[in-house]
């Protein structure tokens, strides 16, 4: 590197590129160890609080209930019926995955036990309802 | 470029493979990975739903029901008793039966905070076990 800086031809004066891309290597690396491909819900619902809830390590499809009994998944609004079939084709692309059922305070208990009796049966035992841990 | 490599194939000491491509491809993915990360954690709480083909655990007398009603209220025990005081409820019962589970059962229009909410309590009462069910 010394060497070359001081070579006697003066063509030869780029910039050195070995830093920058050290860096974008750590940069990539990083992106690619943290990303895990959330199915964000796409709706804001205002969630209970609750003072034993705790973070899952692999929630990552999340379901809203709005209050008045509307369902998102994937930032789209869907009918009950098709919360099984789309559950079914996500769980099949990733298996691991666990559902988060977010609903909204006021909506109703019906509306909740309905999603989740729709999300066992597409094969995904694993699920938890989203509560805001109480500060 | 191509002029730097004329260059480089003049003289024999400049022979390092060519960087450009590679850059080229790893920023693509540092991008790509970029706009894909999504950094949201939601916190939860479990609870189970009793498979369909048993029934809501009627025979299970050991498990402590807990029921809400479509108003908010909560009965333990045939008796409506506050969302606080719910954790004693529990604790309660659970130092009779220890392995006692407990089942909600919550009537469809019942609102999910007062559910959550008993949830936790139970959850402070020292019970994981959940069932959570509904009645019309």
């Amino acid at each position: 590197m010394q060497s070359r800086r001081h070579a006697p031809e003066t063509e030869e004066t780029g910039i050195d590129l070995a830093p920058m891309l050290d860096f974008t290597t750590n940069l990539l690396i990083f992106f690619i160890i943290t990303t895990s491909f959330i199915k964000e819900a796409g709706t804001v619902v205002t969630k209970p609080t609750a003072e034993t809830a705790f973070g899952r390590e692999s929630g990552n499809l999340m379901i809203a209930i709005r209050d008045n009994g509307d369902i998102w998944i994937d930032r789209k609004r869907v009918e009950m019926r098709d919360v099984r079939p789309l559950m079914e084709r996500l769980h099949i692309e990733r298996p691991d995955d666990t559902v988060v059922i977010i609903a909204d305070k006021s909506s109703t208990s019906g509306v909740v036990a309905e999603v989740m009796d729709e999300v066992r049966l597409a094969g995904i035992q694993i699920m938890s309802i989203a509560a805001d841990p109480a500060s | 470029m191509r002029k730097r490599r004329r260059a480089s194939g003049a003289d024999q000491e400049q022979t390092g493979i060519d960087l450009a491509p590679m850059l080229d491809f790893v920023t693509n993915l540092l991008i790509f990975f970029i706009i894909t990360a999504v950094f949201v954690k939601e916190a939860g709480l479990e609870v189970n739903r009793p498979t369909s083909f048993e029934q809501p655990q009627e025979e299970d007398s050991k498990s402590i029901q807990i029921q809400i009603l479509e108003n908010g209220e909560i009965w333990v025990d045939n008796r409506a008793v506050d969302v606080r005081a719910v954790r004693a409820n529990v604790e309660r019962m659970s130092a009779v039966n220890p392995d006692a589970g407990v089942l909600i059962l919550a009537q469809a229009r019942a609102p999910t905070g007062t559910l959550v909410d008993v949830v936790d309590q139970v959850h402070l009462g020292g019970i994981q076990n959940i069932t959570f069910s509904t009645t019309q």
